[in-house]
């Protein structure tokens, strides 16, 4: 009886472990065993260059920047991305009337092509026809170029990212609040939590944790994968300043055809966020409070 | 080795007897070119040409989104057998194809086709130095389709402005930096001169600036050719145009929206942007444009880009009839449709007389000054497999000397010492 039931089991879940196995554990696999060959696309002839390209990651200046810069990229957008998700949840949350209102507003950014929307952002930060500068200028900061200048660029890519992955939070944070029970509210109000701030960290905070956890890993996962704003508005420059992981990786792959190198970069790229995934699920598990 | 030669042996009887694969009937050849606005002249080209030839018909595959792009399809179809049979790559990409493909004999060489049309017709319709764009490794893989070298773009009110006289336009350098800083001068919040080879999309805008003042990025021997003084003089221009000529670092794109609003005195570009750049300024101003300056008149030159015809097919009647439409590709008639609807310069150079473009090129002086500098024309020169990877080294290196972060001379030195090792790796 249990056999036949494990059988059945099994048969219902082969479709979708086919599936799998060829969507995603067979080009896993496939990329492993490029990462140690010298392979360039078209090439007859392949040779077997062992951990080379592994070694030679980690004495590429060019891999080195784009890891630090990736690495302050999501540092720039995750505390924003979560907080900032979180802060105009509550806020959209306490209104009535107008609640479809902002929650459409704010959602906005998430429904555009962002290869789009990049476009209207390079005429939005053009330095001399856009009206950023131009406010930028009544201010009495004339000549900042928010795209143009290493050391602003990685900050303006990040801000814009922002923007977008904030409303994307903003409706996963208004999820996780409309199944917080009133009667707890109720509850803590008796027990003499009065305040709003009061209710906020004993109630909406505690209970909000697996949302929480599910925005912070989902949004720093976005912002890893940082590629169509760097694509479009400054293509890794100026002076290399937003070249991202993906973006390097995109140039060694499809521009230069160095298959065998980007197969290794992309190797470790896929271990960063493995491991940033459990490392954060880890920490973050031993506090969230499963309701 | 039997096999080879029987092919050999049917290759040569079909190409000795036409008759034979006219009898065979229709051909149909598989093509595929790069940037899917030009369709606008592929199109008219191939049924001109199915109406001279009623036996060959030219089947369009999906324009590929740029060269590159083509390119990567190009390799991924040599893989699975299925190449087109003509294909048009960019001049850029052309060795890095004909190095992959020719090992695996899937490119023509077109040497024996030209040789079988004879000398006088060769003479007649090209000059020594257009063929050579399509040469790799001294073997003619292309026949040049498309060809444009860069040329100045300018705003004759910003000049008049600047107390200048739009109808002579510098032949010089100097004094289009001076012309520059004049401009920049009477009217701040423009920029005089702008060369982005800070943000282009390729080396090809540096490349001029060596070329013209007739040095090379390789030497014959395949080494470094611009660490000597058109190098020198190259990289220290390239800081003056920020210093001296007003130029601020922006992007690429930026330049051209900041031209077509009256925001630049001057800017260098492809003769192909022609019909995008006169769109963008929209008769806020009457554009003009002039041949790019040339420092050296004897070695000095200018990158060509563009395209060549390549065949691939191996299939002999194939190859014939693809021949055949190469030919007329490059002829004067395809020319002369590809010309006025691009701006591109003709490769072909019975194209340019008055019964093919002379009258349009009357009417249409902006698009003269490509032709102007036709007999200029030399290859854009290649690294090898590694060739967009040092294009972006350089260009992070040029980025940095004319922020003036990096003395030119030693931004020179550094750029010649990474481009030997990069393309050694």
């Amino acid at each position: 009886m249990n056999r036949a039931k494990a059988l059945a089991g099994a048969a219902f879940a082969a479709p979708a472990f086919a599936l799998m196995l060829a969507l995603l554990i067979g080009p896993l696999l496939v990329l492993l065993a490029l990462s140690v060959t010298d392979y360039r696309l078209g090439a007859m002839a392949v040779k077997l260059v062992g951990l080379g390209h592994y070694a030679a990651l980690f004495q590429d200046e060019v891999f080195q920047r784009a890891l630090r810069n990736t690495f302050l990229y999501v540092a720039l957008v995750l505390p924003g991305a979560v907080f900032g998700g979180l802060g105009i949840a509550l806020l959209v949350h306490a209104r009535v009337r107008t609640r479809s209102f902002y929650e459409v507003i704010y959602f906005l950014p998430v429904t555009s092509t962002l290869v789009a929307m990049a476009t209207v952002w390079q005429f939005m930060l053009h330095p001399s026809l856009g009206p950023v500068s131009a406010v930028f200028a009544a201010l009495g900061m004339a000549g900042v170029d928010l795209l143009n200048d290493p050391s602003l660029a990685l900050g303006t890519l990040a801000m814009i990212g922002l923007w977008q992955q904030v409303g994307f939070n903003m409706v996963l944070f208004l999820a996780g609040l409309s199944a917080i029970p009133r009667d707890l509210y109720e509850a803590a109000a008796l027990d003499g939590a009065g305040g709003g701030i009061d209710r906020f960290l004993r109630v909406t905070w505690p209970l909000l944790g697996p949302t929480t956890m599910f925005v912070t890993i989902t949004s720093t996962i976005a912002a890893f994968k940082v590629f169509d704003t760097v694509a479009v508005l400054t293509k890794g420059g100026p002076l290399g300043s937003t070249e991202t992981l993906l973006y390097v990786l995109y140039l060694e792959g499809f521009q230069y055809f160095r298959t065998g190198y980007a197969a290794a970069m992309t190797i470790v790229l896929l271990a960063f966020l493995i491991i940033l995934s459990l490392l954060q699920a880890r920490v973050i598990d031993r506090r969230v409070h499963y309701a | 080795m039997t096999t080879r030669r029987t092919l050999l042996a049917s290759g040569a009887a079909l190409l000795a007897a036409p008759a034979i694969s006219h009898a065979q009937g229709q051909v149909t050849l598989d093509v595929l070119f790069a940037n899917p606005s030009f369709a606008r002249f592929f199109t008219p080209i191939a049924e001109a040409f199915t109406r001279a030839n009623p036996s060959i018909r030219i089947a369009f595959r999906q324009p590929a989104p740029n060269y590159d792009e083509q390119h990567q399809a190009l390799l991924r179809g040599a893989l699975t057998n299925q190449l087109p049979d003509v294909t048009f790559p960019g001049f850029n990409r052309l060795p890095e194809l004909a190095r992959t493909l020719a090992p695996r004999n899937q490119i023509a060489d077109l040497a024996p086709m030209i040789a079988a049309e004879g000398d006088a017709w060769k003479d007649a319709n090209f000059s020594p130095r257009m063929l050579a764009l399509g040469q790799v490794d001294g073997t003619q893989y292309g026949m040049p389709f498309n060809a444009s070298s860069p040329i100045a773009y300018y705003n004759p009110e910003l000049v008049r402005r600047a107390g200048g006289d739009p109808d002579s336009f510098p032949k010089d350098w100097d004094g289009i930096v001076a012309l520059g800083g004049r401009i920049k001068a009477a009217v701040p919040e423009a920029m005089g001169v702008s060369y982005y080879i800070n943000s282009f999309d390729s080396d090809w805008l540096w490349q001029a600036l060596v070329q013209q003042g007739g040095g090379r990025m390789l030497n014959a021997d395949g080494s470094i050719g611009f660490g000597g003084p058109a190098g020198q003089a190259a990289m220290a221009l390239a800081r003056r145009f920020v210093t001296d000529a007003g130029m601020g670092l922006i992007g690429a794109d930026q330049n051209r929206q900041q031209f077509g609003t009256g925001g630049i005195g001057v800017i260098f570009d492809s003769p192909a942007r022609l019909g995008v750049i006169t769109g963008l300024v929209g008769g806020r101003f009457p554009l003009r444009t002039a041949p790019f300056p040339i420092t050296d008149a004897t070695n000095g030159g200018v990158p060509t880009g563009g395209n060549a015809a390549v065949i691939l097919t191996r299939d002999a009647a194939k190859r014939e009839a693809a021949w055949k439409y190469v030919k007329y590709s490059a002829g004067p008639e395809a020319q002369k449709v590809a010309v006025e609807m691009t701006g591109y310069l003709p490769t072909n150079q019975r194209a340019a007389g008055p019964e093919f473009l002379g009258a349009w090129y009357e009417q249409n002086p902006n698009a003269r000054s490509a032709a102007m500098q036709a007999d200029k024309s030399l290859p854009w020169e290649d690294y090898g497999a590694n060739g967009p990877r040092i294009h972006r080294m350089q260009q992070e290196i040029l980025t940095a000397v004319m922020r003036g972060d990096v003395a030119p001379e030693s931004g020179l030195q550094r750029m010649v010492q990474q481009t030997g090792s990069m393309m050694r790796a």
